[in-house]
């Protein structure tokens, strides 16, 4: 069933388009932080300017015509609003000339979905962690089925943490990658670490770290506050596989573009003999490719919502959006 | 020595024999993290659990005697027992568990994972054990997460058995209660659960 899906929810403005599970093409542009992070409405005219252009791309890139599309998704939420009704706009443009089905969809489940679809795994743990979200979660075969969260971030999403650490010391571009960099040549200094159970929380880190900024080397700090984070997510994600038995763990959404995350996430399952899988960075970084699969899911199984109630969401929580068993 | 228990990040062994038995709790190094954050995380939480433990006791509560405190273990008197999740008779239990986490949280102890996992019923009487997660000077929202966790580990019965207990013996029971259904109102804790 061709699909196409539309990413907007934050920086990048994403077009995928699949057919069976199957990805034909992936194309994105992205929104420049520069040194002040996203402000929404510049990112939404960002999108705005770009919508066409990349729709268009990726249906080149597919090979095929539009009036093939069978079906059109978008991200519901969660994401910053204004972001999101121009990636809304463009899907509801698209299904009501073309006189297909539309699917929204939520973000979160996306990035799960197709990792799980890569993967081919049948019941992972997950460990979502991107700018905003930083989750451990297993799909619930209750009914309706749905994703639970079993433990997450009481404050702030770790990309997100280690953005605004990037920007108060003043590293360009100001993104986790950038901190991963630096931290290539730094030693250990002693940071606080917060983990509860299977909760954790980041803004105690964060503010310790800048605190020190001016007093000890950048590559220093860098370091110590990656391996602080990463080693918080993977003791609340040990203790979730070892609490539920499952034998199977993901880690997706931007942060698991890290090497460092998924060499420590990966010795770590080892150790417990738990598979441990996740997908190239191009899936796990904002896409289209990711909603176009999820929604081609939905829709499939049998889920689709009337034009004039496709609406979006800033605040979604991944326990109330549709999903199916599988 | 004698594997009698594994948790995400300590190895709980017997060692001895008969009734010179000892119980130790190691807590193992994690090769994911580096050596430096290891070390410092297993030795501090090993002095903090040790110390929570003498505390918890001079309050009244019944656990486990510390015998000694190494830099990563903490070796424990060996109590030969049940865990109160495989016991049959149970109500009584209950409300033994009811008062013990009155009087910890009346000491201003939080246990952090107070489930019928960790208590241990040995000659008929309770013992709470496990105190990995706990702390010093806990919030009310820690001491209504400490009742939280034990509703969503057990009965109805068993969990009604053990707050009424709790209420008898605790004269801020009621302040905790409150924040218990705040926290229960809150939408994440309804979906929450292991399978």
């Amino acid at each position: 069933m061709l699909t196409l899906g539309i990413e907007s929810s934050a920086h990048t403005f994403g077009v995928g388009i699949v057919d069976n599970g199957k990805i034909l093409a992936n194309v994105k542009r992205m929104y420049s932080i520069g040194t002040r992070g996203i402000i929404p409405a510049k990112a939404a005219e960002f999108h705005a300017k770009n919508a066409a252009g990349v729709i268009t791309a990726a249906i080149q890139e597919a090979g095929i015509q539009v009036k093939d599309l069978e079906g059109v998704g978008y991200t519901k939420g969660p994401g910053i609003g204004p972001c999101l009704q121009v990636g809304q706009l463009a899907a509801k443009m698209l299904a009501s000339k073309l006189k297909i089905k539309i699917v929204p969809v939520h973000h979160g489940i996306a990035h799960l979905e197709i990792t799980k679809h890569f993967c081919g795994f049948r019941d992972p743990v997950f460990l979502y962690v991107s700018g905003g979200n930083s989750q451990i979660l297993a799909l619930q075969k209750s009914k309706p089925p749905h994703y639970s969260v079993i433990g997450e971030t009481l404050d702030v999403g770790v990309g997100n943490m280690l953005d605004s650490f990037a920007r108060g010391i003043g590293l360009r571009p100001a993104w986790g990658s950038t901190v991963a960099k630096t931290a290539l040549h730094g030693r250990y200094v002693r940071m606080p670490y917060t983990v509860k159970g299977v909760d954790f929380a980041f803004t105690g880190l964060l503010t310790h770290a800048l605190k020190l900024s001016g007093s000890v080397r950048k590559e220093d700090l860098c370091y110590s506050i990656q391996e602080t984070a990463f080693s918080v997510l993977c003791e609340a994600t040990e203790r979730v596989l070892l609490l539920s038995n499952k034998k199977e763990l993901c880690v997706c959404g931007g942060v698991a573009q890290s090497k460092r995350l998924k060499e420590m996430l990966s010795k770590m399952c080892y150790d417990h003999k738990i598979r441990f899988g996740y997908v190239k960075d191009e899936y796990n970084a904002d896409n289209g490719a990711m909603i176009a699969l999820t929604a081609e899911k939905l829709l499939k199984g049998g889920y689709q919502v009337p034009l004039d109630r496709c609406d979006i969401l800033q605040r979604y929580r991944i326990e109330n959006a549709v999903t199916l068993q599988g | 020595m004698l594997l009698i228990g594994e948790g995400a990040e300590a190895k709980m062994f017997k060692v001895g024999v008969r009734s010179a038995c000892v119980a130790v709790k190691c807590r193992v190094r994690k090769k994911y993290r580096i050596q430096e954050l290891d070390k410092e995380l297993r030795e501090s939480r090993t002095r903090k659990e040790a110390r929570v433990m003498e505390e918890a006791k001079e309050a009244g509560v019944a656990v486990p005697r510390i015998l000694a405190v190494g830099r990563f273990s903490i070796y424990m008197e060996y109590l030969q027992g049940k865990l109160l999740k495989d016991t049959a008779q149970k109500t009584k239990l209950y409300i033994e568990a009811g008062e013990l986490l009155a009087v910890l949280h009346k000491a201003n102890i939080v246990h952090g994972d107070y489930t019928p996992a960790n208590i241990l019923v040995s000659s008929g009487a309770a013992y709470v054990i496990d105190f990995g997660l706990s702390d010093l000077n806990g919030s009310l929202e820690e001491k209504a997460i400490d009742l939280l966790l034990m509703k969503h580990s057990t009965s109805r019965r068993n969990y009604a058995a053990l707050q009424s207990s709790y209420e008898e013996h605790y004269g801020d029971a009621k302040l905790i209660l409150r924040r218990l259904s705040e926290i229960e109102k809150r939408g994440r804790y309804q979906t929450r659960t292991l399978e």
